[in-house]
């Protein structure tokens, strides 16, 4: 007889074929019972679903919050949580006007434009039910600039913070700002309850708020945030009965919460694009709400203008020439990212949306030609994308098939991805030829997209030495392009506006950089939910949501 | 030497080792990620903050100081239990890791005794009737959920008994209209301590689905692990012993091949745990459980070196430990281990 290994089991357990078949009724038996239990289960918690408070919404997002002290914020999550607890100076409105909120009225500013005095409201009551006065807002003002993240915002700008009387501050500012309400619209700067924040004044509070805002806190995790109406809001009471506020980790999660009805409204966050798209037919089905607030963050590539190849301004323009970005934003993004020629957010003063040329093959190739490629000779030009984020690698992929499809004798993009983190540490040592990621300025101005971008310090010639512009990665300024970036900052109006345009045009002429397309914030709800509304700092406003046929 | 003695010098011998492995691995992590590219003033300022801002903040944080001072800082506030502050949020990294390791553990905890029960169950249903049927689905089931990619089991999972059927919630821990339960963190032991019935719901609700998904993944290795070992046994003299004293057949697989088939399944029942503790980042990102993996993920793509650093401590102290246990434990069980 032939042994397989097995036999020495097999053997006796065939010596005992009655055993054998109770063991195989006994399997049977309990393998059905297991098989039972596991699919009641599911069923029996899905029945015992926890019965929701009346009125309360549930919105979900993918921010994970560490703290809720303003000083720490600096994400774009934080700021939409601190907008429902807090109120800012003044707001903006989705159409661009600017309406003081804490403050009554505009910086009245001084003849040498050095010192602003702001207007105090009156009548506003901390959560702890602390006064509002100035004495708060200069205490609030003064640790942000203490401890702020984004200090730097206050501390580049302001020189003091003083109180100039029981309803009033004064800021004495290193030079003049003429964007300084829209600065202080910033929700980072919202004021905090002295009382509350007494032994936190050079430390953060991460798991309170005590601010002014329209919510107060009753609940913190990093995951989760509990907001109920504050009773004593000194402006419109919310039309909700409080807000719990979610974080999912990933788009799957939250593209199903939603379509699960788990949760009431979704904010886009890192949402994919197959999930935006996915949405957005739900929304013109009819199934869901979608809004589209004002887009103010940017995708750009930045060029290393100092080094060869990219030294040349006539490559560099080739380089934009040959990018089709109506095409590439349709295969990457669906058509959900707008195509953008401009570094500024086409909402804001000072935009110029035809300031970078448009794709144009024919006119590259006569750059490329110019430049002694295409006749036998390609330019090999290495592109970097963020390999933690999605989107990038897609468009870099895209953006190569794109080139070798149109101009492939003259130009072959080789893209490699490098996770973000490394890629902006990596981008001030001039080791990135190109790479593409994105801006979001901290409070919506024009001056908040071309400093960071354009900014330099030291400058010899075309090459910036020291400043924002290297830190960006294009390493590129002109002589006077600083002094306009300057003086953008004083002056008002129509001619700010003229000359924001200018810098633009310059920019785009030395093309530093490559703007792509812009990321508008989207949000979605529930048909029941009322409809949604961004403010101009492109913020969800809380207040004004409520579940429709509910007071 | 008597084998309690025996024993207690093994112990001590074991948790001497304890210092020096979690002084190599705090050396190791420190230097890492000091060598790993990225900046942590790019991760909280973003890439085109001023300089000045920068150097205040790098100030701030101390990272501008000499690498060997900042080493010693480290390794003299790891030894005084100091596990150091947050670059990012400026928490205390003990409380950090207070805030997730329950629920981590937790998860694990639920998912091992799922992945135990269904595991040993399938081990043992094929028992009875070698390469039939039950058996060689069991091997297959073994053999296809440990192959299973956990990211993917998890979503297929998650989108169709959470968003297709919208039966258990897609993600997190706890409900969102209810308050979490206070006490130690570990949810189903406080809402059971609080009474409250809403609560323990709310948190078996968001346990289903990632506990089962892990267990699910960990159910094969008790599966081949069970099979393996219970064959051997029933192959074994002492059972045939048993055998032809006139055993029912029942009795000798469960009172004497099974209990000597399970010592070894202990063993990888202690791996696992070990592993489990900080290894199941892909279920935790796509439940969105606030667990320690997922916050070792987000430490280490902020670059918070504290806290990737006390985190990695912690969990290296918690392997090492849970390992010495289950080797005293198997030890305690047979009396045929030598030391």
């Amino acid at each position: 007889m032939a042994l397989s290994p097995l036999t020495p089991l097999t053997l006796p357990l065939a010596r005992l074929p009655r055993l054998r078949s109770r063991l195989v009724g006994l399997a049977t038996l309990r393998r059905w019972a297991a098989a039972m239990a596991l699919m009641a289960l599911p069923a029996l918690l899905a029945g015992c679903q926890p019965a929701r408070p009346s009125g309360l919404l549930i919105i979900a997002s993918s921010s994970r919050i560490d703290s809720l002290d303003p000083t720490q914020a600096s994400r774009s999550g934080i700021m939409q949580t601190l907008s429902a607890l807090g109120d800012p100076l003044y707001v903006i409105a989705a159409d661009g006007t600017i309406t003081p909120r804490l403050a009554t009225a505009l910086p009245q500013l001084s003849a040498d434009g050095l010192r602003a005095r702001i207007p105090l409201r009156q009548g506003v009551s901390f959560h702890d039910g602390t006064r509002f006065d100035a004495a708060a807002m200069a205490f609030s003002l003064q640790r942000f600039m203490a401890i702020g993240t984004l200090s730097y915002q206050l501390t580049d700008r302001v020189r003091a913070v003083r109180v100039s009387g029981p309803y009033a501050i004064e800021l004495e500012l290193l030079r003049p700002f003429s964007p300084l309400p829209r600065l202080l619209s910033s929700i980072f700067l919202t004021p905090v309850s002295p009382r509350a924040y007494r032994n936190h004044a050079r430390s953060p509070l991460n798991d309170r708020f005590v601010g002014t805002g329209p919510y107060q806190l009753s609940f913190f995790s990093r995951q989760q945030q509990r907001l109920t109406p504050y009773p004593h809001y000194w402006g419109a009471k919310p039309a909700n009965s409080g807000l719990a506020l979610v974080s999912l980790s990933n788009s799957t999660a939250l593209y199903g919460a939603l379509r699960s009805g788990e949760v009431d409204v979704l904010l886009s966050g890192n949402l994919e694009i197959d999930h935006q798209q996915a949405l957005h037919r739900e929304a013109e089905a009819g199934r869901l709400r979608e809004t589209v607030g004002p887009a103010l963050e940017i995708s750009l590539l930045s060029l290393l203008t100092d080094q060869p190849p990219l030294q040349n301004p006539s490559l560099r323009r080739a380089v934009a020439l040959s990018l089709d970005r109506a095409t590439i934003s349709q295969r990457v993004s669906l058509g959900l990212r707008p195509p953008l020629q401009e570094l500024v957010p086409p909402s804001l003063p000072g935009s110029d949306p035809k300031a970078w040329p448009a794709y144009n093959p024919t006119e590259a190739r006569r750059l490329f030609r110019q430049a002694g490629y295409c006749q036998g000779r390609r330019l090999e030009l290495p592109v970097t994308f963020r390999s933690d984020v999605p989107t990038d690698r897609l468009f870099a992929l895209t953006w190569q098939s794109q080139v070798r499809r149109d101009l492939a004798p003259c130009l072959a993009l080789a893209v490699s991805g490098m996770e973000s983190t490394t890629a902006y540490s990596q981008l001030d040592k001039g080791s990135l030829t190109m790479l593409l990621y994105d801006w979001a300025g901290d409070y919506p101005d024009a001056e908040n997209f071309l400093t960071p971008l354009l900014g330099c310090s030291a400058s010899r010639g075309q090459r910036c030495l020291k400043g924002n512009s290297v830190a960006s990665g294009s390493f590129w300024s002109e002589p006077g392009l600083e002094a306009q970036l300057q003086d953008s900052s004083i002056q008002t109006g129509p001619a700010r506006e003229a000359l924001l345009r200018t810098i633009q045009r310059r920019a785009a002429a030395a093309t530093p950089y490559i703007p792509l397309w812009l990321t508008r914030p989207v949000a979605w709800s529930r048909r029941q939910v009322s409809p949604l509304r961004f403010d101009g700092s492109g913020r969800v406003v809380f207040g004004e949501l409520h579940l429709e046929g509910q007071p | 030497m008597s084998r309690r003695r025996e024993l207690i010098r093994y112990l001590g011998a074991r948790m001497a080792l304890v210092p020096l492995m979690l002084w190599l691995i705090a050396s190791l992590v420190f230097l890492l990620l000091r060598v790993a590219p990225g900046d942590p003033i790019d991760a909280l300022l973003g890439p085109r903050a001023p300089e000045a801002a920068r150097i205040a903040l790098r100030h701030q944080l101390g990272l501008d100081r000499p690498l060997i001072n900042q080493y010693g800082s480290f390794l003299g506030d790891l030894v005084q239990g100091n596990l150091g502050i947050s670059q990012h949020s400026q928490e205390p990294v003990r409380a950090i890791i207070g805030a997730s390791l329950p629920a981590s553990v937790e998860l694990g905890m639920v998912a091992l005794l799922l992945a135990a029960v269904l595991g040993l169950a399938v081990g043992l249903s094929g028992i009875a009737r070698p390469e039939g049927r039950l058996d060689l689905a069991g091997r297959l089931f073994g053999i296809s959920t440990y192959a299973l990619p956990p990211f993917w089991a998890a979503m297929v999972v998650q989108l169709v008994f959470a968003v297709g059927l919208g039966w258990l919630p897609v993600g997190g821990r706890f409900p969102p209209t209810l308050l979490e339960p206070q006490g130690s963190g570990f949810f189903l032991f406080d809402s059971l301590r609080a009474g409250n019935w809403a609560q323990l719901q709310g948190t078996l609700r968001h346990l289903v689905l990632p506990a089962s998904t892990l267990a699910l993944l960990l159910s094969g290795i008790f599966t081949n692990a069970l099979r393996l070992n219970l064959r051997r046994a029933l192959d074994s003299d002492y059972v045939e012993a048993a055998r032809s004293r006139g055993l029912s057949e029942r009795r000798v697989v469960l009172r004497h091949a099974l209990p000597n088939a399970l010592l070894p399944v202990l063993t990888i029942t202690g791996i696992t745990v070990a592993s489990l503790i900080g290894g199941a980042l892909l279920i935790e990102v796509t439940y969105s459980w606030p667990g320690i993996a997922a916050r070792l993920q987000e430490a280490i793509a902020q670059r918070d070196y504290p806290l990737v650093q006390g985190i990695v401590v912690v969990v290296a102290a918690l392997v090492v430990l849970v390992t010495v246990a289950v080797d005293l434990l198997v030890a305690l069980l047979d009396p045929r281990i030598r030391f």
